[in-house]
């Protein structure tokens, strides 16, 4: 049962829902009565967000469209993932992501919707020993789309693959990444930042699987829900009977801007293993009164205090990405967003 | 400059400011005293609207208008600083980025225009350069991570970039040493004008010796109890506050 | 050092499980195995009325339409519902009036598992020490219950659910049932069902219950569940501090413990409930026999500023699934959740906590210690949800976990759900395992192994044991000690 399976098959009774427990949340079968026809194949597709910022484009529009990413050893590329999803059709894509030893991928992917579509793009990143990979992820669907991306990492000893998500959400929308991590002094980073307005919905959900010795993963999502609008995030950190000196941290902190907006949150370690240092936390609520208090005594009316508050607030995920034509990207994204909320 | 009358106030609906009434002219520098609990803090945030500060009866004006009606920033830009006993730590947010922030809107709310970044550098690092602050901190986070000391000094740092009129020193030198202290005191007295006045707040007479008042107020038990010239820290100092204590009881 | 020592010597002079006996005594059984007609003897045998059994033959109905849940974190052969006993209790020609009535078999059980029966030995007891009045639980009834009388002029009814259900059947009526509904869950329903005894506690408007109230659960009689009901209901301004202790003879086979604990909470009352749960945990090599302990307790703090706090201690059983509760409706109310969850051996826990803030500026802190030894499993699993009406809600939960040994696991799964921009929820969660550093350092001062284990778990478990009532507390770290035993080296 899945996804791809549902829009395969037509048949909506495979969608996951709230009866599935990694799914409580991110409810599809209650929300999609019949999955809608095949899309039809989508014509012009405009510029991409990414698209200064990449050596290489890379488009699949509806479903349809070049479907592997190599990086030779010792390779090197940037290359920007265009997921287009147009009309109010069904479609699924797969993508297949190999960076072989030692070489260095930087794929900004984007979604990018327009109708009231149901997407599911599935992803596999095979990372050799010592490669390189970051994956900047902007998702700009359709208030009315449906997406699902799922993402399945296979870390290598000695690599490393740092991702940040962004997103503002879809009628309902599920961002899942995947990985499994062998230790062996490879790092790990998963980054998220969700921005949520009107009745918009985002699921980031991430599970780690740390299968030996000397692994690091180290996780900061944020978010920011104003409205009615909803955000999940699902953190699994999972440290299997073996995996010693495993080094695992965890931070989700959202802020809720209205009185009808939701954070649903489970943050969750699963260790098999006892020398280990893993910790989480996670804080919802709303902007600091004293912060708040401060900067309206040195002058700044409510509205801009908030402003700078909350931008600062994103500001620090954003800050963490690497590629630097690619964060001034994400962070002008997130600004217009915060600003236009 | 600024007058208090019969001011009375409460937090969490204990009353803790009792009829205390107060007047600082232009160009004085008065310095409040008092015991612990007695409401000096407290004086700092009504005077500066902190939401939970409640002023059930009396009046403040500030060169005539009525202050209590203005919102926190609107009282910032007729030039009510407050410069806290604990300083916030903003994260994500650089001190430059936060301070220049705070005088464009300043300006803005005043219909004056906003300061060109590079006027503003030039201005922010002449002021670090006074107050011996590395100009690379205020491209860190604000107070992330600062010391005590360097809390303090980045408070009067924002002080003399914002220029205001009417400065409110609460407890400012806990937590300093004797150095520090004195570049604190050297940043507050170059801003000493004949259109500017201070409220210094604080439990010891050590800062007096750095910031000279012209008058000093006994407040105890949410009232002013004694006031008089500098002579009465000094006295303070030597027979401690326990007469005031009483004689507010 | 002093209370370390002590402990260590503790251990040294005792058995693993000190409670593992068995009390050989005349025993009547109702037939084995679970239908309709079992239900109607347990409430036949308790002289129960008629609404009483109606109540549970409509439970029995809806149970044998539920689904057993396999959600939590636990493994375990399925369960045979008619391999069991639903009613053992000792024979006696009616139930004794008095203490000298009780079975001396009885008395020497209790008097072995150092429970005071008898109200004197309390009063002898050193000056100025608290009273407990108990409500000793065997198997499926209460043998007795002291101190009624002097409650009783204070207006506090404490006595067996039994008791309560024939003479207090209004109060009984308005909240049995009203905080865990009769299918709320799987063994909830079950225990709705064949519930057998339990305490009853009432503290009228205003009163503070003089002296602190305790249920003693001992299971004896083999291949038997125990299913005993609580319900605490502390009207208006009142406050009680109730505490419960557990224990079970070591046997082969498992046993099902599926209790429901329900607690009301008026405006401006205040509860504090304390659990010692020390059932039989199962052979620690193979894991064989042990006490299933399936158990629901929910509190309702119903009225505005109601306080309920549960403080629990689980040592025991060979698995545990329990969440004790919060609903927290009134305005004002305030919920907390302190607990203190050791496996060993082959154990596995599945337990925490749900904060349901339902009401303005409501509040609940948790504060959660798991420590995993041997090959056992240790789940924290909670829930802290603000409702669109919860303006104001705050929680702050604290949960950390320690791992001793290659063999254990430590999971933490708390689900968090706010929906009002007026919550504040923090949440911080920490897995480690013992510091080799702080061992070495204790070790070099001249502490054993486990001694220094002693000391640092104590340490790591010091902000929930200081919740528990000074007694409980005393005999709350000798129990740890015991439960680590042979848990390093």
């Amino acid at each position: 049962m899945s996804v791809a399976s549902a829009i395969k098959t037509g048949d909506a009774a495979e969608l996951p829902g709230k009866r599935d427990e990694d799914w409580r949340w991110t409810d599809l079968r209650g929300l999609i009565r019949q999955v809608p026809p095949d899309s039809a194949p989508a014509a012009a597709v405009g510029a991409g967000p990414f698209d200064g910022a990449a050596e290489e484009i890379v488009v699949i529009a509806n479903g349809e469209g070049a479907a592997h990413i190599g990086v030779d050893p010792h390779g090197d590329r940037t290359v920007a993932l265009r997921i287009v999803s147009r009309g109010d059709g069904s479609h699924a894509a797969r993508v297949s992501i190999d960076v072989e030893a030692d070489g260095r991928l930087t794929l900004l992917e984007s979604y990018e919707g327009e109708g009231s579509y149901l997407s599911q793009t599935g992803l596999v990143f095979s990372l050799g020993v010592g490669a390189q990979v970051e994956r900047v992820v902007l998702a700009a669907d359709d208030a009315e789309g449906v997406t699902v991306s799922e993402a399945e990492v296979q870390l290598a000893a000695e690599a490393s693959f740092g991702q940040t998500v962004i997103t503002g959400g879809a009628r309902r929308q599920r961002l899942q990444t995947t990985v499994r991590h062998p230790g062996g002094h490879a790092n790990l980073r998963l980054d998220g930042v969700y921005l949520l307005a009107d009745k918009r919905h985002a699921d980031l959900t991430t599970v780690v699987t740390h299968e030996g010795l000397d692994g690091v993963t180290e996780q900061l999502a944020k978010g920011v829900v104003r409205d009615q609008a909803r955000g999940v995030f699902q953190g699994r950190i999972v440290v299997a009977e073996g995996a010693d000196r495993t080094d695992a941290r965890m931070g989700h902190h959202a802020l809720i801007l209205s009185d009808r907006a939701e954070v649903d949150a489970r943050p969750e370690l699963e260790i098999y293993a006892d020398d280990v240092s893993c910790a989480h936390g996670n804080t919802v609520g709303r902007l600091d009164e004293d912060a708040l208090f401060y900067a309206r005594q040195r002058g700044m009316p409510d509205d801009v205090a908030r402003a700078l508050l909350t931008e600062a607030f994103v500001g620090e995920v954003v800050e963490r990405i690497g590629h630097e034509p690619a964060r001034d990207i994400a962070a002008a994204w997130v600004a217009e967003r915060l600003r236009g909320g | 400059m600024l007058s208090v009358k019969d001011l009375h106030a409460e937090v969490d609906g204990k009353e803790i400011l009792k009829g205390l009434s107060l007047e600082v002219p232009a160009g004085e520098v008065h310095a409040i005293m008092g015991p612990n609990g007695a409401g000096k803090s407290t004086l700092s945030y009504v005077l500066t609207g902190r939401q939970g500060y409640d002023v059930t009866s009396g009046k403040v004006t500030f060169e005539g208008e009525d202050l209590l009606a203005l919102e926190p920033d609107e009282r910032a830009a007729k030039g009510v600083f407050l410069s806290f006993q604990y300083p916030l730590e903003i994260p994500g947010v650089p001190a430059l980025t936060f301070i220049r922030t705070a005088l464009n809107a300043q300006r803005k709310a005043r219909g004056e225009p906003e300061v060109s970044a590079p006027e503003f550098l030039k201005l922010a690092r002449a002021k670090a350069g006074e107050l011996k602050i590395d100009f690379d901190m205020l491209k860190r986070a604000l107070n992330v991570g600062f010391s005590g000391g360097e809390k303090k000094r980045m408070e009067i740092l924002q002080m003399a970039m914002l220029s205001p009129r009417f400065l409110i020193l609460d407890e400012t030198d806990s937590g300093l040493d004797i150095d520090a202290l004195r570049i604190v005191a050297d940043g507050v007295n170059a801003l000493r004008s004949p259109d500017r006045a201070m409220l210094v707040i604080t439990h010891y007479q050590r800062l007096l010796d750095y910031i000279r008042p012209d008058r000093v107020h006994v407040l105890s038990a949410g009232r002013i109890v004694a006031s008089g010239g500098p002579e009465l820290a000094l006295e303070l100092e030597r027979e401690g506050y326990d007469k005031y204590a009483r004689a507010a009881a | 050092m002093a209370a370390v020592k002590q402990t260590v010597e503790h251990v040294a002079s005792l058995e693993k499980y000190k409670h593992g006996f068995v009390t050989d005594i005349d025993q009547e059984f109702a037939p084995k195995g679970l239908n309709a007609d079992i239900v109607r003897f347990i409430s036949a045998k308790k002289d129960e009325p008629e609404w009483m059994l109606q109540w549970r033959l409509e439970a029995f109905e809806r149970w044998l339409a539920l689904e057993e849940p396999d959600w939590a974190k636990v493994s375990f052969p399925r369960i045979d519902y008619q391999d069991s006993y639903y009613y053992a209790a000792p024979k006696t020609k009616e139930g004794p009036k008095s203490l000298d009535e009780v079975d001396p078999d009885l008395l020497e059980t209790y008097k072995k598992l150092g429970i005071p029966l008898k109200e004197q030995e309390v009063l002898a007891g050193v000056q100025g020490a608290p009273r407990y009045a108990v409500d000793a639980v065997f198997d499926s009834v209460s043998v007795v219950t002291t101190f009624k009388k002097e409650l009783a002029q204070a207006g506090v009814i404490f006595c067996p659910m039994s008791e309560a259900i024939r003479e207090h059947g209004d109060l009984v009526r308005r909240y049995l049932g009203s905080v865990v509904p009769v299918s709320d869950n799987y063994f909830a329903c079950l225990n709705s069902a064949v519930f057998s005894d339990g305490s009853f506690v009432y503290v009228p408007p205003g009163v503070r219950c003089p002296m602190e109230l305790s249920t003693y659960f001992r299971i004896n009689a083999e291949n038997s569940g125990q299913f005993e009901r609580t319900l605490i209901i502390a009207d208006a301004g009142a406050y009680v501090s109730y505490l419960e202790g557990c224990t079970a003879p070591m046997r082969d086979e498992n046993q099902l413990h599926a209790a429901v604990v329900e607690l009301v909470a008026l405006d401006d009352a205040e509860i504090k409930y304390s659990t010692v749960q020390n059932w039989y945990p199962g052979d620690p090599e193979t894991g064989k026999g042990g006490i299933y302990n399936f158990v629901t307790k929910r509190a309702d703090c119903r009225g505005d500023r109601s306080k309920v706090s549960w403080t629990q201690v689980e040592t025991g059983s060979s698995i545990t699934w329990k969440y004790p509760s919060c609903v927290l409706r009134g305005n004002e109310s305030s919920g907390e959740f302190y607990s203190i969850a050791i496996t060993n051996g082959r154990q596995q826990a599945d337990t925490g906590t749900k904060m349901i803030h339902l009401g303005a500026n409501t509040r609940s802190r948790i504060i959660s210690k798991g420590i995993s030894a041997g090959k056992s499993s240790n789940t924290y699993r909670g829930l802290v949800s603000a409702h669109p009406k919860a303006r104001g809600a705050r929680n702050f939960t604290q949960c950390d976990s320690l791992l001793i040994g290659k063999h254990c696991a430590a999971h933490t799964v708390p689900y968090i759900e706010a929906r009002n921009g007026q919550a504040v929820f923090e949440h911080e969660a920490t897995t480690t395992r013992l510091s080799e550093d702080q061992l070495f350092y204790a070790m070099q001062r001249g502490l054993s192994q486990e001694e220094a284990v002693q000391l640092l778990v104590n340490g790591f478990v010091k902000d929930v044991l200081q919740e528990l009532p000074m007694e409980f507390a005393v005999e709350a770290q000798k129990l740890v000690a015991i439960s680590l035993e042979g848990s390093v080296g």
